[in-house]
Parts: C-alpha cells; sequence; structure tokens
C-alpha cells in the first residue's frame, strides 16, 4: 500500500513538473543580467569573424590615439552619442533604441573590446541589434582599423577607468564564461586554466596527453604557424568537437571515444563566452599582432599517382620514424618520444584515422601536417611542403587506414 | 597452508588470464564495449572515473547536473537522440551491463579453511539516459546469484532479480524556482538559479523513486574499488558477516527490521546510503561550486529516514583537490529492538540518530577518503538497560593509487566500535588490499585480501575467520 502510494506520487511529481518544463520555455540569454531592459544592449559574445580582434593594449592610454579618436567621434558619433558621451545627442534622442552610454562604467566595463570592435564596424546592421533596431551605421568601410581603435579608445575614456580595456582588468566582462569553465572544465583544467585540474593525472597518469596549459604559450590544435598562439576559431572547433583519445593500452576496443568531450550542445554565444574567458588567462592573446593563419585550400582529386608521391613522401620526412613503415605508431623512435614535459607520448596510430585528435577529415590532417603540434615531437612541414605536396601525404597518410571505405568517404 | 594457498593463487591466475584472453577476443574492435553514458557521449570511461566505479571530479559534476555534460545538455533530449541516431542506437547507446564479482574465493580461519570458485555476485542491467535537458533517469535492473533470502526464520541463498539499488528520476527544478521569481541562468540548455558573476545555485536537482545519495557524499559507498563481500550463511544460520565500509553499517548486534518476519537487522547491512533499495527523493544543490546541500528522505525497513548533508570543495589547486562533508540522519521508527522478555523477538520501533563527517583528498594519482559515523538509538527499553548499548561507531579510510594505467592499488581500514546487545556484541578492524588490473577502461581483475585484525572469535559470525582472498572480475558493456 505504502509503496503504491510513494509510486503514485513519484509519478504525479514526475508529469507536474515536466509539465512545468514544456510550457515554461528555457531563457534565452545565458548571462541572467536585465541589459534587454536597459535599451537592448545586449553584450553578446563577438562572432567568430572578431572574436580575435583585440585591441594592443597601448591603444587604450595612447594620447595620440585618444586624440586622434576624439577628432573622428566628433564628427561622426557625438550626434547620436553626445558630446558628452551620455547617448543623449541631438539624433540619438529620437532613435527607438538609444545609443550607448560610455559614462556607464558598469555597462563598458562588460563590453570586451572585439565586442566594441565588432560594433564600431558593423554597426546595428547585423544581429541580435539589427532586429532591436539599432540605427548605428557600418564604419568598417570609412574607418581603418587604427581608426576604430583609436574612437574606442577615446569613448573609453568617458568610462572614467584609466587603464587598457582588458578582461583582467574588468573580470565581469567575462564572468558568464568563468562559470561555465568552472562547471565544465576545472577538473581537467584547473582552477586558473593551469592544466593542473585534479582528473588529469588520473586520465593518463604520467604520460600524455594532459589537459591543456591555456596560460603557456603552447597550443596543440591551431591553425597559426608553429609557436603561436591558436585563433578563437580553432579554440571553438577543439571545444566543439572535443579531443578524441590517440590510442595507449586502455582504449583497445574503445575506437574513437573522446577524451575531452564534445561540448556540441552548448549554444554557441555560450561556447564563446567560455573562450573569452579561456583567451583571458593568456595574455598573449592580446600582446600578439597580425597573426596569419595556415588555409586549408580545396582538396585536389585523388589519383594514384598523388598516394605514390604521398608515399614517398612520407619516407622522405621521416614520418616512419615514429608512426612506422605501416603507420601504426611503431616505428624506431616511438618508444622514446616525449613532448615537452617531458612525458612519455604515444607516436599517432595512422591506421585509426578515429583516433586522431583533431578528426580525420582530409582538411583537419592538413591543418595538422602544416601547423605541427605545438609541445609534441610532431613537427610542423608547413615551411617544408608546398600546398600540393601536403596534400599528397594528406591522401597517403589517410590511405594507411585500416577502414578503407571509411576514409574514401571522407576524401570524397 | 601456504602451499595450498600457492596452488589457489596459481589456479586463480590462470582463470583470470584465460577470461582476459577470452574478453580481449570478445571485444576487439567493438566500438559497442562500453557503457550507456560512455556510448552516449562518446567518451572514454576514464573521463568520469578515476576507474570506474569511482567518480572523479568531472563524473561528480556529471553525476550531480542529472547525467549531462555539464553546460552542455542535449537541447532536444532523447527526441534529437532518435531522430539524428535511431531507434536501435539510442536504445543501445541507453543500456549497459555489468557483471561483478568473486571467481574465486579462499578463507582461511583456524577452525576452517575454504576454497571455492563462485559465479559473479552481481549482474546488473542499467537502463540510464538523459530524457530532456533537464531529465533524465537512471533504472538497474539486478540479478543476483548469490542472494541472501530469510523467510521463515531462516537463511537461505536463492538467486533474486529485480530492481537493484537506484531506479530513480532526477529533474533539474533550477526553471521551476525561476517560475516562482528567482534569477535564472541558461546554461547549455540546463536552467540554473543565480546570476554570473554572483551567486549562483546548480540545481536544485530533484532525484526520487530508489535513491541512494551517496554519490554526493566525500566517502560515496557506492563508488567504492573494494567491493562489499557477500554474507554467507549455512544451515539457515549466518555463517560469515560481508567486509563492508563499517562506516556506513547498521552497527548494532541483537535489532530487527522488522515485525512481520522478525528479520535481523545484521550488524553489517548498509544504512541509509548503499542500501538495497530505498524509495525516496532527495535534493541536492550546488551554491557557488564550493557548497553542495542535500536533503532528503529514503524508506528504511518499516520507518523512514530524513537526512541533510553538505560538501564543502575546500581545496582545488595544482591537482590537489580537498573536500569535506557532514551528514545528519534521523531514522524515524527504522530498526526494532530486540524485546526484553526474549531477545530472539522484536519488540518496539526505534529511532536513529546518525552524524558523521567525511573527507577526501585527491592529489596526482593518490585518492584517500574517509569517515567517522556515528550511530546512536531511542527509545531503547527500560528493560534493555545495561544489556543493551544504544550508541556505536564507524571508521573507514580508504586510499587508492594508481600504479599505472593499468593498475590501481587499494586498501581500505574498517573498524567498528559495535552497539547492541552487550553479550553478542564484537568489535571489528578489517584491513582489505586489493589489486585491481585493467586490461581495458571497461573491465577489470582484481585480487583481493581481506585480514581479520582482532582475535578471531569463532562464534562470531563478524569475526570467525582470519584471511578472506578473493579473485573476481568487473565488467562493464
Amino acid at each position: 500500500m505504502r509503496a503504491k502510494l510513494f509510486t503514485s506520487l513519484a509519478i504525479g511529481a514526475l508529469g507536474l513538473l515536466v509539465g512545468l518544463w514544456l510550457i515554461c520555455p528555457p531563457a534565452t540569454r545565458a548571462n541572467g543580467d536585465k541589459h534587454e531592459e536597459k535599451g537592448g544592449h545586449a553584450h553578446v559574445p563577438a562572432p567568430l569573424e572578431y572574436a580575435d580582434a583585440h585591441v594592443p593594449l597601448a591603444v587604450w592610454t595612447d594620447p595620440a590615439m585618444i586624440a586622434r579618436g576624439k577628432e573622428i567621434y566628433t564628427v561622426k558619433c557625438a550626434v547620436c552619442h553626445g558630446d558628452t558621451g551620455d547617448g543623449k545627442g541631438p539624433a540619438g534622442v529620437v532613435l527607438p533604441l538609444k545609443p550607448s552610454d560610455f559614462r556607464d562604467k558598469a555597462g563598458v566595463a562588460e563590453m570586451r573590446d572585439n565586442y566594441w570592435f565588432w560594433r564600431v564596424s558593423d554597426g546595428g546592421q547585423v544581429e541580435p541589434f539589427k532586429g532591436k533596431g539599432s540605427a548605428m551605421p557600418s564604419w568598417k568601410s570609412e574607418l581603418s582599423v587604427e581608426d576604430r581603435w583609436a574612437v574606442m579608445a577615446y569613448q573609453h575614456t568617458y568610462s572614467g577607468h584609466d587603464g587598457p580595456h582588458v578582461p583582467w582588468e574588468h573580470p565581469e566582462s567575462v564572468a558568464m564564461g568563468r562559470d561555465i569553465f568552472v562547471m565544465a572544465c576545472v577538473p581537467c583544467h584547473g582552477v586558473v586554466g593551469k592544466g593542473d585540474g585534479s582528473v588529469g593525472p588520473m586520465l593518463a597518469p604520467r604520460r600524455a596527453p594532459q589537459p591543456r596549459d591555456f596560460t603557456s604559450a603552447e597550443f596543440k590544435f591551431r591553425s597559426t604557424p608553429s609557436g603561436q598562439l591558436p585563433m578563437t576559431a580553432d579554440l571553438f572547433r577543439t571545444m566543439t568537437e572535443g579531443v578524441r583519445s590517440g590510442g595507449g593500452p586502455m582504449t583497445i576496443g574503445l575506437r574513437g571515444h573522446r577524451i575531452m568531450p564534445s561540448f556540441q550542445h552548448m549554444p554557441v554565444e555560450q561556447r564563446l563566452e567560455v573562450l573569452e574567458y579561456v583567451k583571458s588567462l593568456n595574455r598573449g592573446f592580446w600582446e600578439r599582432g597580425a597573426v596569419k593563419t595556415v588555409t586549408v585550400p580545396a582538396p585536389p582529386t585523388l589519383t594514384p599517382e598523388r598516394l605514390t608521391r604521398g608515399k614517398q613522401l612520407y619516407t622522405d620526412a621521416e614520418c616512419l620514424a615514429c608512426h612506422g613503415e605501416r603507420g601504426r605508431g611503431d616505428g624506431l623512435s616511438a618508444p622514446t618520444l616525449k613532448d615537452n614535459r617531458d612525458l612519455p607520448i604515444a607516436a599517432t596510430d595512422l591506421t585509426r584515422p578515429e583516433r586522431f585528435k583533431t578528426g580525420s577529415r582530409p582538411e583537419d590532417v592538413y591543418r595538422t601536417l602544416m601547423t605541427g603540434l605545438a609541445g609534441t615531437p610532431m613537427p610542423s612541414y608547413g615551411d617544408a611542403l608546398e600546398p600540393d605536396q601536403a596534400w599528397d601525404l594528406v591522401y597517403y597518410v589517410l590511405s594507411l587506414s585500416n577502414n578503407r571505405r571509411r576514409t574514401s568517404e571522407a576524401v570524397r | 597452508m601456504l602451499k595450498r594457498l600457492g596452488v589457489v593463487v596459481f589456479i586463480a591466475a590462470g582463470l583470470s588470464a584465460l577470461v582476459a584472453g577470452l574478453v580481449a577476443f570478445a571485444s576487439a574492435g567493438r566500438v559497442e564495449a562500453v557503457p550507456a553514458f560512455a556510448r552516449q557521449y562518446d567518451l572514454q570511461c576514464n573521463a568520469c572515473h578515476t576507474r570506474p566505479p569511482r567518480l572523479n571530479r568531472f563524473g561528480e559534476q556529471f553525476h550531480m547536473m542529472g547525467f549531462q555534460i555539464p553546460s552542455a545538455a542535449q537541447p532536444g533530449g532523447i527526441v534529437t537522440s532518435v531522430r539524428e541516431d535511431g531507434v536501435v542506437k539510442t536504445l543501445i547507446d541507453s543500456v549497459a551491463l555489468r557483471v561483478e564479482g568473486g571467481l574465486f574465493e579462499y578463507t582461511a580461519s583456524p577452525q576452517e579453511t575454504e576454497a571455492k570458485f563462485v559465479p559473479p555476485d552481481e549482474i546488473t542491467l542499467f537502463v540510464a539516459r538523459p530524457l530532456l535537458p533537464e531529465l533524465s533517469i537512471f533504472v538497474e535492473i539486478e540479478g543476483e546469484p548469490n542472494a541472501v533470502a530469510f523467510e521463515n526464520g531462516r537463511y537461505f541463498n536463492k538467486g533474486e532479480f529485480g530492481l537493484g539499488k537506484e531506479a530513480f528520476f532526477m529533474l533539474n527544478l533550477g526553471r521551476l524556482l525561476g517560475l516562482l521569481g528567482a534569477p535564472t541562468m541558461e546554461m547549455g540548455g540546463q536552467t540554473m538559479v543565480g546570476k554570473h558573476g554572483g551567486f549562483s545555485m546548480h540545481g536544485p536537482m530533484l532525484m526520487a523513486g530508489k535513491v541512494d545519495p551517496s554519490t554526493n557524499f566525500s566517502y560515496a559507498t557506492n563508488r567504492q574499488l573494494i567491493a562489499p563481500t557477500e554474507l554467507e550463511v549455512a544451515q539457515g544460520e549466518v555463517e560469515r558477516l560481508p567486509v563492508v565500509p563499517y562506516a556506513f553499517a547498521s552497527k548494532f548486534f541483537g535489532l530487527f527490521k522488522n515485525s512481520d518476519e522478525g528479520e535481523p537487522q545484521l550488524v553489517t547491512d548498509q544504512v541509509m546510503y548503499n542500501t538495497a533499495g530505498a524509495p525516496g527523493a532527495d535534493f541536492h544543490a550546488m551554491f557557488n561550486d564550493v557548497v553542495l546541500g542535500q536533503i532528503g528522505f529514503l524508506r528504511e525497513n518499516e520507518g523512514f529516514n530524513t537526512y541533510a548533508a553538505a560538501r564543502f570543495d575546500l581545496l582545488d589547486r595544482s591537482e590537489l583537490t580537498f573536500n569535506v562533508s557532514v551528514l545528519v540522519n534521523w531514522g524515524f521508527g527504522v530498526v526494532r529492538a530486540p524485546n526484553p522478555e526474549d531477545p530472539n523477538q522484536p519488540g518496539n520501533r526505534l529511532d536513529r540518530l546518525r552524524y558523521g563527517i567525511a573527507a577526501n583528498v585527491r592529489w596526482k594519482q593518490l585518492d584517500v577518503y574517509g569517515a567517522v559515523i556515528w550511530d546512536r538509538l531511542y527509545g531503547v527499553p527500560g528493560a534493555l538497560r545495561g544489556t543493551f548499548d544504544g550508541t556505536a561507531t564507524g571508521l573507514t579510510m580508504q586510499a587508492d593509487y594508481l600504479v599505472h594505467e593499468k593498475l590501481m592499488l587499494s586498501s581500505r581500514f574498517d573498524q567498528l566500535w559495535a552497539g547492541g546487545l552487550k553479550d553478542e556484541k564484537r568489535d571489528g578492524s578489517v584491513l582489505s588490499v586489493q589489486a585491481k588490473f585493467y586490461p581495458w577502461q571497461n573491465i577489470a581483475f582484481f585480487v583481493r585480501d581481506s585480514v581479520n585484525l582482532r582475535s578471531v572469535v569463532e562464534d562470531s559470525p563478524l569475526r570467525n575467520w582470519r584471511n578472506q582472498l578473493f579473485v573476481g572480475i568487473d565488467w562493464d558493456f
């Protein structure tokens, strides 16, 4: 009798709660703040094409840049944002979406520099601002990058903040990313992102791979040249796809299972928020200059000749020293390989593309060849191979797969 | 005797090698040879487990959030899974099988030495899956070939099949609190209460059904790398009590579970945590990623428990984590005292106060955890005063060290300062050491030895042995 009562109560409670869940849609924004009510200035993350548009630190306090910005602001911005930056310029007061008030310290502090740059560049011509009726024009065709930086530096003076406008001066700008990071990333990457969470040593004791140290300059999965920090898009790809297991004795029978989970179901803007927090742990993202990324050209048609050339390149480039003649990761050097932390590291078994850490699509393999994997013995062949040669090698590497059908599908 | 032990170990090792070979042959190349959650999320077992079944920090977050990757729940739940993966794969990914227990046992005591092959203790089918971003189910269907039943005043071995220790749904109530006016945050499909940069609360999660609140405690008894041994009976009587984490055992001699059948509450029965399956409801929530609070109620025998627990995650730095948990549990009429007229018959119902503290330190490959739990009974008849001790304490400390990615060494010390009928009660001290070998992430073979550190007492099923050696398997697929 009592069991029935329990069961009935449980089913009733479950039904009620699921009903509530269904009739009440989730909040659309993740930050729980009320910006929507303060003029629609939602500080959403900058899209990937602007995510690396960080302003050089010196710009914010450079008197020359501030003066240059003032000239531009007076001509182009003051009419809406006002002479005092209060958002109450003569044209601004009649707009349906009020221009930003740069004197609002808290509001400005929450704006990241790449968001700010995106707003100045694209104005209100993009979502979500377009849908809110923003009249902000796009300035990217009229103002150079330096001009836009200068305007931002001048606008920044209204907030009363003296230093550079960066996350370590304004932690509130990455608060959302930090909260998600604490929940999802700290167990492996540690509280301050040094890769020293408690999970790593148990995951692969005393051997590579270990969780990434976000504060260091070494990132494996990049589209940037060897020795440089990755682009936000690279981090985004890793976060979205996770990291597959590179093999090792524990994974027999568990093909392709990830060592780092895929966060593909996390909404894009929240993934970007996490990445903004991750970048804030490493000032190098603000201190680097323009970065030339490795572009992946369109794959050429696979031909037998390409495979023949690829096989020769495999020998000439000494791939077999680590990966072995048949690509099984059993080359002569394989047992002695170590990473930069002096941890033993396995040469990837090329016959198991489902275990390739960054993916087994031809473009993934191409990128790995041309950039290398920083901190590991895998070098960059960006200077040694022409793109066409790289494709030959990519096709040969993929041809070593035990699962030829899968490989040929990937190549197609 | 040593020679005999050597032969036994040799046979056991040979048997293990044979089974390992068969398993290797059977598993090579099978993607499916991992449990449900690993398949659903395409993750290695070790992403969540230090080594199965013990959870690491990420696994604890995963469990706390209702078996969802933290902040990355599938927005469409099972509907999207079915649409994208098909019914068959979704079904396969939702189930897992676990075979656990002995292959071989050797028990030594001054009176008798016994060696025998035994079937696995438990075969469990798991059905586990998030149905919605904020609703998950977890069901264990368990077969126990060696189960012990109590009927008509006698114990006997009787295979059992049915719902296991846990069969529940878990629901994130964050959205419900949002409806009631609390500020909420949407994090990867999961609604949290609070505001970024300020107060935050993950959950509260409601877990209802047959629940085990143990997982959130610093000492998770249901995630033991050193599994409880089996109760052994002969001629209707208890021959030997199992070796379990004594801190969480019932700790009293002479009690009864109920009046109808008069079934004894054995001193080593796990109560509140890691029980044989108790219907109830549990609420837990994580505050500011530092304090995990938990309250709930569970049925136990003829009464029910209410409990409150909190875990404080105090340190997380440079591969070092440290947390402390406290627990208070009040059981309303959960056991029966012995009848003062006839101690072999159940008397009136008793309340039980349980409180305790546990801690867990993880540093590199070392995982150390322990708990001290005090129990006190209320309502003991006046006629039993002087013959019945209403207080008892248990201490359990364990250390696991991952020597190599294939080898986990564990050691546990269990100390019982028992209560109950004074002429029956015996304290116990047991040291267990275990080597668990993982040829693959989801398969382990173990050799384990438990040593009774106290003098052997022939008529005490708690202490009528000197040494117990086990060779067993733990296989999830």
